[in-house]
């Protein structure tokens, strides 16, 4: 058995500044967020990125505090090197390389959705599952075969979260999870457009059209019930999909939606239909986090996966599947 | 005239169970869309309902159209549930594994122009992965399970049954993706056109590229 390294992460892809300090048998010594809030409306990047400037000397520190150990005991530095905005990938991307030539320890550039399936394996004990990453930015089922998580299937317009996020400011209720509340006051379900193609799904036009029964005067909470049933219903059909052609028995949810109830509820239900079970991130693991790109750091620190400060650009398209998991061949875990 | 008698569940698929039956000497199958429990049953009922005349309509149409698919016999809404003509063969994405390079590429080449045909008549197949194509002893190709098709003038819809075959092809049979999709497309463009094929190519590219990451708001 190798020595047990240690292995600190930098989370800066979108609202989160994370900071995060595992070691490579999966323990979690520190992990600290600050989260950035828009005074109105979506998120702006350069905004974010000075938010995420100003608080990254104080997260570094405070992270090594709680995680009660001095830098020198740092064996590499992970940054989320994408997918997301330019703008705040560049704080943490530029914060990590100082810290790896300053400790000479190793970078680890990682992928933020590859993070997020890491983090949920680690925490929920899922060893081989079909995962639904939901999210503001990102909505995808992907699954492990032949060494990447490939991507069974995705929304072909807007994020399931951006959809209801942005249908909840624009009813002035406020973004998610004010939407799913409101639904429980909901009595009467309006049709809207159901678009699954395939494994896939379309958002774009339901929004568009929950936005206007709203205008035509339908009760607030009536739409949020149909909206909130509608993106659901899909996004467990598609899941189902991707669970019958994988053959699977694991459904893994991360990503910051995976905090919905009652979509937990509508894939519990579907899954007892294959047998297969349910893992959900919990909380703290399940929005962006520092902890998450520490731990997928420290699994391509097993894995030889490093990269030179040269290389290390920051990545705002980078999809899961362009990672190749070499560390799912480790240890036996599959 | 006898009652038609269950011989064989073939499929329970997310959408639906798919059964093999034996009625006055012929094999049917039946596709009986099920009731999903974790919707809501008004919305299940709708969706249900919706999708299956939809795809009763699909199949007349694809007749007409001379593309290769189940025959419809009989619609029940009550139930939602299609009886139709029963293809004896097996699924590609089965098929895949098995077959020579040279097969593949005479088989992928099939597949383009019977997807070329039903493009030229708007029919979009909304679920085009190597499960839903099914190859019979003599490896004539056929197109099943309509369930998710619509009809659409829409490039953009019709480029996303040529992404989901690439996808699904990339997912289950990536080592074989390229050969068979460049085979794929020769014989979608001598149907549809050089110049449509390319329209649509550059649309599948953009689906790929916007699936990618859009990051607005929350």
């Amino acid at each position: 058995m190798a020595e047990e390294k240690i292995v600190l992460g930098i989370e800066s892809t979108a609202h989160t500044l994370g900071f995060g300090i595992v070691s490579t048998t999966g323990k979690i010594l520190a992990n600290v967020n600050y989260v950035y809030k828009p005074k109105e409306g979506g998120i702006h990047p350069r905004e974010a990125a000075q938010h995420h400037s100003m608080h990254a000397a104080r997260g570094v520190m405070e992270a090594l505090r709680r995680a009660g150990i001095s830098p020198e005991r740092i064996d590499g530095v992970a940054f989320s090197a994408g997918p997301g905005m330019g703008p705040c990938l560049r704080v943490g991307a530029t914060l990590a390389r100082a810290l790896a030539l300053k400790l000479n320890k190793p970078l680890l550039a990682v992928n933020h959705g590859v993070a997020h399936i890491e983090i949920g394996r680690l925490v929920t004990g899922a060893r081989d599952p079909v995962v639904l990453y939901i999210a503001g930015g990102n909505t995808l089922i992907t699954a492990y075969l032949d060494g990447r998580y490939r991507i069974f299937g995705e929304t072909l317009d807007i994020a399931a979260g951006n959809c209801l996020d942005t249908f909840g400011i624009e009813a002035g209720i406020g973004p998610m999870p004010n939407p799913e509340v409101k639904a429980r006051e909901g009595r009467k379900i309006h049709p809207l457009p159901y678009k699954v193609k395939g494994m896939d799904v379309s958002f774009s036009g339901l929004l568009t059209a929950a936005l206007k029964l709203l205008k035509k005067g339908i009760e607030v909470e009536d739409v949020c019930l149909s909206i909130t049933e509608t993106v659901y219903s899909m996004l467990t059909e598609t899941l189902e999909r991707a669970l019958a052609f994988t053959e699977k028995k694991e459904i893994l949810l991360v990503g910051g939606l995976a905090r919905s109830i009652r979509l937990r509820q509508m894939i519990e239900a579907m899954a007892k239909l294959h047998d297969a079970k349910v893992y959900v991130v919990p909380p703290e693991y399940a929005g962006d986090n520092g902890a998450m790109i520490a731990w997928t750091g420290a699994l391509q620190l097993l894995s030889g996966l490093v990269i030179r400060v040269e290389e290390s650009g920051v990545k705002p398209k980078f999809r899961i599947d362009e990672v190749e998991v070499k560390w799912r061949n480790l240890n036996g875990s599959k | 005239m006898e009652e038609p008698k269950r011989i064989q569940v073939i499929r329970i698929g997310a959408e639906a169970i798919v059964s093999k039956l034996r009625w006055n000497g012929f094999d049917l199958i039946s596709k009986h869309r099920v009731p999903k429990p974790y919707r809501i049953p008004e919305l299940d009922r709708w969706i249900r309902d919706k999708r299956t005349i939809h795809e009763a309509k699909i199949l007349v149409e694809l007749k007409r159209a001379g593309v290769p698919a189940p025959a419809i016999i009989l619609l029940d809404r009550s139930s939602s549930t299609i009886y139709m003509q029963y293809i004896k063969g097996i699924e590609l994405k089965k098929a895949l594994h098995e077959l020579d390079p040279v097969r593949i590429e005479k088989i992928a080449g099939k597949l383009g122009e019977i997807v070329g045909k039903m493009h030229l008549r708007r029919i979009v197949h909304g679920d085009l992965t190597t499960s839903n194509v099914i190859l019979d002893e003599t490896e004539e190709i056929y197109l099943i399970d309509f369930g998710l098709s619509s009809v659409s003038d829409d490039v953009e819809e019709l480029a996303v049954d040529i992404h989901l075959l690439d996808r699904s092809l990339e997912s289950a049979h990536h080592k074989i993706r390229e050969r068979f999709m460049k085979h794929f497309l020769l014989g979608y463009s001598k149907i549809v056109g050089r110049d449509r094929t390319l329209e649509i190519l550059r649309k599948v590219k953009e689906i790929r590229m916007r699936g990618r990451y859009v990051k607005r708001g929350g």
